[in-house]
């Protein structure tokens, strides 16, 4: 048996490590550079050897270790499998703990300007995660323009900001609701698509709403995008250094000195709430009728039409709660930014969520928080080699796909126990 | 005719030159169990289709009788048929939710009720008493089910992990959560063993004279058929040929003709 697999894994690998070759090759190995003012080719191929080397050798140890592990007996429990009998077993504690350390967050002592930076994009992540986990964990929805609803958010936030004077506060809600609005408009011509078809139509939504802002110049201005979107302010008391005549400003109020820190302090516990506001809503929600509609839905649609269930309105209220919480995501974005362009919605911004939502295990909520750490943290980590943080950011989701085929955490807890009843 | 619960009338199902159905009428009563049997291909599925509102029939009429109150079946489509009619249906290939635990199956059937008493999620939300109070009778209701086909210590578990004769009986009980007056059961033993198709029979009849529920049946299990049957309806390629009790049938010249061909 074990000589067999050595075979087998050396034929893998030898296989890899072609392939490596035919692509690396041409692509690292032939380079131009410009000599006298000529263009000449000049091979690098000890690189490519390197390269094709270090793919069939890991190949190799990957088949060894995980791929034919069915072959070696009972040496079933691997690394991540322990990892998450360990989130399984403590995840009421982990929780517990994850929120206790993000509220003492910004008294750290290394909790400086840029950690505090990469901490509120992480829970604007982790919200936009939470709020997709609706529409693709629970009701099985493949929405690949999630950015839409969130470009949405942000931009009636701004608008309403900008011409109405509208505070924080009831610009909030009403940016979600438009985002709800827009949600429930895709999700009417998609009723009766699933999978492959609703991806590609979700994302051409994506994409249609993003030129619309990029083209409506009137109400959008276009690529120039929008400017000066009032910052938010501590109840009505302003961060700002110099305030207008007679405005009392946060620092003058509680009698600090002023300093640019509390206003990143005061966004970050802003998005930490909006963000833990949704995930107690999802929790809550996912126990009642509505929540298990969006589950059975997804486990089988003519099944739930057998019983009754409405599967048109449950749709529709999955992608219109999903959308609203993208909506509040992309209100703070806009106040956090003070200034919003289409460039900020792209196609990649919703595969990064897509991403975030089935790396972390569909349907899991502590599965969004690690994957978005995981992710977002190896490209912020990986900032200072430039292009090469995509890689990083590629090969950590092999790596989830390797170790954890079905996501971080897969394991889904029942709605409802006979136990708490009888 | 009072006692008549489900009027077929020329039913007829074309699937554009496939004539699926042609021409077909039947009765099936309140308290009795009716049967359609047939060879493979005869159109019986197709039948529960139209009558479930899967398909659209191409003509004739299906009327419900609900509490004296004669229901147009054509009227409704798909999941209308359940909620507003209450007719509940299982499947050929077994549909439960098998990711969802056994009780979450059954909690996903009282779907409607609970909605209206969540306040379409508001009052939910809020955690309201009388919520919770109609959230736990669904779930005695959903205990009471499984206590009857014995699969209350297992409601905790993912109802694809059950075995295939538990998941057969717990699609039945499902069916029975949404309270229908007619139950369509497409081939319910199919795959059963002898000692799992007496435990159905048995749950059948309970259905039928406990809780005063029409069933109508698609079955090739002549043990089943012939054992609590009422009424049989033998189709033959759409049409009905055979009409009468268990007996009737097995002794009638067409119904053995269609299953075993003409001596020649």
């Amino acid at each position: 048996m074990g000589k067999d697999l050595i075979q087998k894994s050396l034929k893998d690998s030898l296989f890899t490590g072609i392939i490596a070759l035919a692509l690396f090759g041409p692509i690292v190995g032939l380079r131009t550079v410009a000599k006298n003012e000529v263009l000449v080719v000049e091979p690098k191929w000890l690189v490519v050897l390197l390269i094709v080397i270090f793919c069939a050798v890991g190949r190799f140890f990957i088949n060894i270790y995980t791929f034919k592990k069915e072959q070696r007996r009972g040496e079933a429990s691997s690394f991540g499998k322990a990892i998450s009998h360990f989130l399984d077993e403590k995840g009421s504690q982990i929780a517990i703990g994850a929120i206790a350390f993000s509220i003492i967050f910004p008294f750290m002592p290394f909790a400086d300007r840029y950690w505090m930076d990469i901490a509120i994009m992480m829970m604007t992540y982790i919200m936009l995660g939470w709020g997709l986990n609706i529409v693709i964990g629970l009701a099985g929805l493949l929405d690949l323009g999630y950015v839409a609803f969130y470009a949405v958010g942000a931009y009636s936030y701004a608008l309403f900001a900008i011409h109405f004077g509208w505070s924080f506060w009831i610009c909030l809600p009403i940016a979600g609701l438009f985002a709800g609005m827009f949600g429930i408009l895709l999700g009417f011509p998609v009723l009766r698509l699933r999978g492959d078809y609703l991806a590609i139509v979700t994302l051409a939504f994506g994409e249609m709403i993003r030129i619309l802002l990029l083209n409506w110049y009137e109400l959008t201005k276009g690529p120039d995008g929008l400017t000066g979107i009032p910052r938010p302010s501590f109840f009505g008391l302003p961060f700002k250094r110099y305030p207008d005549e007679g405005v009392e400003t946060f620092h003058t109020f509680f009698g600090l000195e002023y300093d640019p820190m509390q206003r990143i302090i005061f966004l970050y516990y802003l998005i930490l709430i909006l963000a833990l506001i949704t995930n107690a809503f999802t929790i809550k929600i996912r126990r009642l009728p509505v929540g298990r509609a969006w589950e059975a839905l997804r486990e089988d649609e003519i099944a739930c039409k057998s019983l009754g269930v409405n599967p048109r309105n449950t749709k529709l209220t999955a992608f219109a709660v999903g959308a609203m919480f993208g909506g509040f995501a992309g209100s703070f974005f806009a106040t956090r930014q003070a200034f919003i362009s289409p460039e900020s919605f792209t196609f990649i911004e919703s595969a990064i969520i897509v991403a975030i939502v089935v790396l972390g295990g569909m349907g899991s909520q502590t599965g969004v928080v690690l994957s978005t750490i995981f992710l977002i943290g190896l490209i912020e980590v990986f900032r200072d080699f430039e292009s090469y943080r995509m890689i990083a950011f590629g090969g950590a989701m092999v790596l989830i796909m390797v170790f954890r085929p079905k996501g971080i955490l897969a394991k889904r807890k029942p709605t409802i126990t006979m136990g708490k009843h009888g | 005719m009072s006692n008549t619960l489900l009027d077929v009338q020329n039913l007829t199902m074309k699937f554009g030159g496939l004539v699926a159905i042609d021409d077909l009428s039947f009765s099936a009563k309140k308290d009795h169990i009716t049967s359609i049997i047939g060879p493979n291909g005869a159109g019986k599925t197709t039948v529960f289709n139209c009558l479930t509102g899967f398909y659209k029939a191409t003509a004739g009429s299906m009327y419900l009788n609900k509490d004296n109150n004669q229901m147009d079946l054509k009227k409704f489509s798909d999941f209308k048929v359940a909620q507003k009619a209450g007719v509940a249906r299982t499947f050929q290939n077994i549909r439960l939710f098998p990711q969802m635990s056994v009780l979450e199956n059954m909690m996903v059937a009282q779907h409607n009720k609970l909605m209206v008493a969540s306040g379409f999620s508001i009052l939910g939300l809020l955690n309201s008493r009388s919520y919770l109070q109609k959230e736990k009778e669904a779930t005695e209701i959903s205990k009471y089910w499984l206590d009857i086909i014995g699969l209350t210590n297992r409601a905790d578990d993912n109802a694809g992990d059950l075995p295939y004769g538990d998941q057969r009986k717990l699609e039945i009980v499902r069916a029975m959560c949404i309270e229908p007056h007619l139950l369509c059961l497409d081939e319910p033993a199919a795959g059963l063993n002898a000692k799992e198709s007496a435990e159905l029979n048995k749950l059948l009849k309970f259905i039928k004279n406990d809780k005063k529920t029409g069933i109508l049946l698609i079955e090739h299990d002549m043990s089943v058929v012939m054992g609590i049957s009422d009424h049989v309806v033998v189709l033959n390629y759409g049409k009905k040929i055979f009409e009468g009790t268990a007996a009737e049938t097995k002794n009638s010249p067409e119904v053995i003709e269609a299953y075993l061909g003409t001596e020649d």
